[in-house]
């Protein structure tokens, strides 16, 4: 191979989504040279604009919003009462969660809002109040336990794809937690064909036109109850957060507006995932695009879409089904090194079960509702996030795993897949990097 | 309403909405008896909408039972009379195949009886509107479908027509409706009322409602299928059965425009079949003894299905399999006889002798023939009832919608849809098609595309649930197949429940509640073929679902 297709560096992160980006971040802010290789834009661009690290798992029902334990509070109790989860395995350096997710939260602060300590409870499109220590800019002033007054949940009289009254009833459910009363109302938008028929990512567009924002405000401004407090609109409002789209309808109706949260395709996530590109070519970290697979690790290195790339340490942030860091063909394995998946949650967190090649169905339990192994499976690791081998032992001194390749938590039963992305991405970057945690 | 009791009069009560129960309520209703069908769950919830979607003219059981087989065909040929939409041709191979290198004159001998037994069933096609065989050399056979194995010695094609099992069920019960019959969905008939050796009505009660009330007549008859046996022993008659469990499993998408016929592990005919947007593999054929309403299909059966089609065409295993599916067949009870062999001809049982005179119990049969078998109890019914009625004219009065069969791309450019959103709608809805799109005529926001695998637009969801007997959101699973597609629910389900809930006056938490419900009943079909991105497909939908939606 030609020497100009080969790159020396000091750190391969592999994956680019919000693990592999915090890795390669951190490894860069302690000044290692990194490489990042993605296969695909991270699956990151299908977040719904929460960062949801953890949520307390001691609280019950009916516990007000404001008596519930800080993020870093709920992840020890988490860590306290999952032993397969990867809180458990980093207990002993919790302490750093917090500086991990500002970490994060900061390099990202073009569209993420600073972050309380608390959690913020957010709407999302099914009518649940949903809970994250950090959100998109456009959020923040969404946050059901800030909201002093009546919160205006608004649709568009001219698309079905929002029913504001479904959105506020999730605010209904939690008015004795502390939520406000919401209202929902029906703005005339979008009335005509081509906005009726609009996908998320039109509607976004068409709000950014100059006049439309001021106009959705306007509109707002005159259905407006008494005490209106806040406005949440569906998740549409811009692609391009220098159009200011929920600024300047707030300009016109005079109260903040905020976005609800989003479910799929995500404009809040398209955002973010535009935001993590911009700021990884702001700081020098060099993005190949390429699938890594069958590699051998550090020793020999690692062939990226026509180049070669010679790294010390390797951040193995590939994600799981979705990422396809973790892949199911007849048995559960690790994509990129083909490294054993022994991790998992409830009777699978125990290490001793084999449980790889087990038919599907018998992973997973008949209540969707319950955490499930199967989802839950992924690369068990140690305390300095190197994966191990049946036997506990670390596979590679110079291979760290992070994000959702790590097994052991389901994050959508548990709420913190972002916040595990958060911590195992920083801490492996830095310890990539070389320098002490 | 809970707690009110009420009591009517008909002529006859129908268990089960299955197709049979359908079937006869509309057989009933079009002679002039007055009817009431009672369905526990929904409208084709049990068998019939967990059949292989055909009205095959029976070759199978042409050695066995060439009586069967010339029902079938003359009845599949009725089928396609009444509802011309809801059909579509399927072209079958039986590829000619040898485990050694070279064929041994029993291997040809084998294929040559295949080829005159295609050609008997020829005599059978005429019947119902079918193209005679081919033979294939190999050649032809792998310039049409190249995904076969290498090594095959050629093929007969024959034809069979596949069909919407569960909308075929609905129209039936829409029709008996029409003519005057009342149906009523999720609402299950506790017990029989029995007076002096003989069954006066059913006892009923609604399990949403809560309402209950008791139904008097003079026949009643039982369509409950595989629950039969235990409805049977709990009102104190015997309904003799062999319960099959039949599983299958959907790819995401159609692997092929022909059905390929194979040979599973154990010698056992299955196929792989494109039908309709995916293609599915069958079939599974059990004894099972166990509840009805507890089934799941196990890891072994998914495998046995995926090794019998992966001998014929390997690259099955590189598929995505989106889910399995399963229902109890009900055939005859014989002793001694393996499940394939059983017939499928079918039975009415009278329950006089058991002191229960006016109960008919309706036992075996196949979705192909559900019209004739139908006529045949309707026949039995209005004999004990002994009333003058009209002729059964069932295989000549459309099914609703069937008239005619709208030209899709017309319908598109008058109504200003995409041609391949009219064509589902003229799939599913005949000419009712039209009805269907004059709702988005009204209102643009209707033809809000909800789903992007079905091609289901906001205007149809709305007007099934004004007009096909909708009570649940996941009955719009059987309607048009609202999240049973490969993405499992992740874009449709919320918007399709918001157009469903303002039709039907839910509020936001029952929104919620039929929500939930219709994902759970998708994760039990999904969870035994959880593999390969299908894994992917299922960690999205959690995380919008379960992390998002709190569901």
């Amino acid at each position: 191979m030609p020497s100009s297709t080969r790159i020396e560096c000091d750190v391969l992160v592999i994956g680019g989504g919000m693990a592999g980006a915090t890795a390669a971040l951190a490894a860069r802010e302690a000044g290692a040279r990194v490489v990042l290789a993605r296969k695909a834009p991270g699956s990151t661009g299908l977040s719904g604009g929460a960062i949801s690290v953890a949520e307390d798992p001691a609280s019950m029902p009916d516990t007000p919003f404001a008596a519930r334990s800080g993020v870093v509070e709920s992840a020890r109790r988490i860590a306290a009462t999952r032993p397969g989860h990867p809180y458990r395995v980093l207990r002993g350096r919790l302490d750093r969660l917090w500086n991990a997710v500002e970490f994060a939260t900061g390099q990202l602060s073009s569209v993420l809002a600073p972050p309380s300590g608390r959690n913020r409870w957010l709407l999302t499109p099914f009518g649940h109040a949903h809970a994250a220590a950090a959100c998109a800019r456009t959020m923040a002033s969404g946050d059901l336990a800030e909201v002093r007054g009546t919160l205006v949940v608004c649709g568009f009289e001219g698309h079905l794809g929002w029913d504001p009254w479904l959105v506020a009833s999730g605010a209904e459910r939690v008015r004795s937690l502390g939520a406000p009363e919401a209202r929902a109302v029906l703005l005339d938008l979008f009335r005509w064909e081509d906005g009726a028929l609009a996908r998320p990512f039109d509607l976004a567009r068409m709000l950014e036109a100059p006049g439309a924002a001021e106009e959705a405000g306007r509109m707002l401004r005159k259905a407006l109850p008494r005490g209106a407090a806040a406005a949440v609109f569906p998740p549409v409002l811009g692609l391009d957060p220098e159009a200011r789209v929920p600024e300047r309808i707030a300009a016109e109706a005079g109260i903040p507006v905020a976005e609800m949260l989003s479910d799929l395709p995500s404009v809040p996530g398209l955002r973010l995932h535009r935001a993590i590109e911009a700021r990884l070519a702001a700081a020098g970290v060099e993005v190949l695009q390429g699938e890594v697979r069958a590699a051998s690790g550090p020793d020999v290195p690692a062939a990226v879409g026509g180049r070669e790339v010679a790294a010390r340490n390797w951040v193995l942030a590939s994600g799981r089904f979705v990422g396809g860091g973790i892949e199911r063909r007849g048995a559960l394995m690790e994509s990129v090194l083909g490294l054993p998946v022994l991790a998992s949650e409830g009777p699978f967190a125990d290490p001793s079960v084999r449980f790889a090649g087990r038919p599907p169905a018998s992973l997973t339990l008949r209540d969707s509702r319950s955490p499930q192994p199967l989802l839950a499976a992924g690369l068990r690791v140690d305390e300095e996030l190197h994966p191990l081998d049946a036997e506990g032992r670390t596979i590679h001194e110079r291979i760290f795993a992070a994000g959702a390749v790590v097994g052991g938590h389901d994050p959508a039963s548990d709420g913190t897949g972002m916040g595990v992305a958060i911590f195992t991405g920083w801490l492996a970057g830095r310890a990539a990097a070389g320098r002490a945690p | 309403m809970a707690g009110a009791a009420s009591q009517e009069t008909f002529d006859v009560v129908v268990l089960g909405g299955g197709v049979n129960g359908a079937g006869v309520a509309r057989d009933c209703a079009m002679r002039g008896l007055s009817v009431l069908l009672l369905e526990k769950q929904d409208l084709a919830s049990g068998a019939s909408g967990a059949s292989s979607g055909m009205i095959h003219g029976g070759i199978r059981y042409m050695t066995s039972d060439r009586r069967v087989t010339a029902l079938a065909s003359r009845d599949a040929g009725y089928i396609r009379r009444i509802a011309p939409h809801l059909t579509f041709r399927i072209p079958f191979l039986i590829p000619f195949a040898t485990h050694r290198e070279e064929a041994t004159l029993l291997d040809r001998l084998t294929w040559y009886a295949t080829e005159v037994y295609v050609g008997t069933y020829d005599l059978f096609q005429p019947l119902k509107g079918g193209k005679p065989s081919a033979r294939l050399t190999a050649e032809e056979l792998y310039a049409v479908e190249p995904s076969l194995r290498p090594g095959l010695h050629g093929a007969v094609a024959l034809d069979e027509w596949g069909i919407d099992g569960q909308r075929l069920c609905l129209l039936n019960a829409l029709s008996a409706a029409a003519h005057g019959a009342e149906v009523r969905t999720w609402t299950e008939a506790t017990g029989i009322v029995r007076e002096a050796g003989r069954v006066a009505g059913v006892r009923w009660r609604d399990a949403l409602t809560g309402e209950h009330g008791e139904a008097r007549a003079g026949v009643v008859v039982n369509a409950t299928g595989g629950w039969s046996p235990r409805w049977g022993k709990s009102n104190g008659v015997v309904v003799p059965m062999r319960p099959g469990k039949g599983v299958h499993l959907s790819l995401d998408r159609r692997h092929g425009n022909y059905g390929i016929i194979c040979t599973a592990v154990d010698g056992r005919q299955m196929f792989l079949m494109p039908h309709e947007m995916e293609s599915i593999i069958g079939t599974t054929d059990d004894d099972y003894y166990g509840d009805p309403d507890d089934l799941d299909a196990t890891a072994e059966e998914v495998e046995y299905l995926v090794e019998g089609v992966a001998s014929l065409v390997p690259s099955v295993r590189q598929s995505r399999i989106t889910r399995a599916w399963w229902g109890v067949r009900t055939t005859i009870y014989e002793y001694g006889v393996e499940e394939d062999d059983l017939s499928r001809d079918h039975r009415i049982l009278d329950h006089a002798a058991e002191g229960a005179a006016g109960l008919l119990s309706f036992v075996g049969g196949k979705l192909a023939s559900y019209r004739a078998q139908s006529e045949d109890v309707t026949d039995r019914a209005v004999a004990l009832l002994g009333k003058a009625v009209l002729p059964c004219r069932t295989h000549e009065e459309p099914l609703p919608g069937g008239d005619e069969v709208p030209v899709p791309s017309e319908l598109a450019e008058r109504h200003g849809v995409a041609e391949a959103i009219a064509a589902r709608l003229v799939y599913r809805h005949g000419s009712l098609a039209r009805e269907v799109l004059r709702v988005a005529d009204d209102d643009p926001r209707m033809k809000l595309v909800v789903c992007r695998d079905e091609g289901i637009i906001a205007a149809e969801v709305a007007w099934i649930a004004r007009h096909e007997r909708v009570r649940r959101l996941q009955d719009l699973r059987r309607r048009c197949r609202l999240a049973v597609g490969g993405c499992g629910g992740l874009d449709c389900a919320r918007p399709a429940a918001q157009v469903a809930a303002r039709e039907l006056g839910w509020s936001a938490d029952q929104l919620r509640a039929e929500l939930a419900d219709l994902l759970e009943v998708g994760w039990r079909e999904r969870r035994p073929v959880l593999d390969g991105w299908q894994l992917a497909e299922e960690e999205l939908l959690r995380a919008v679902h379960r992390g998002l939606g709190g569901l």
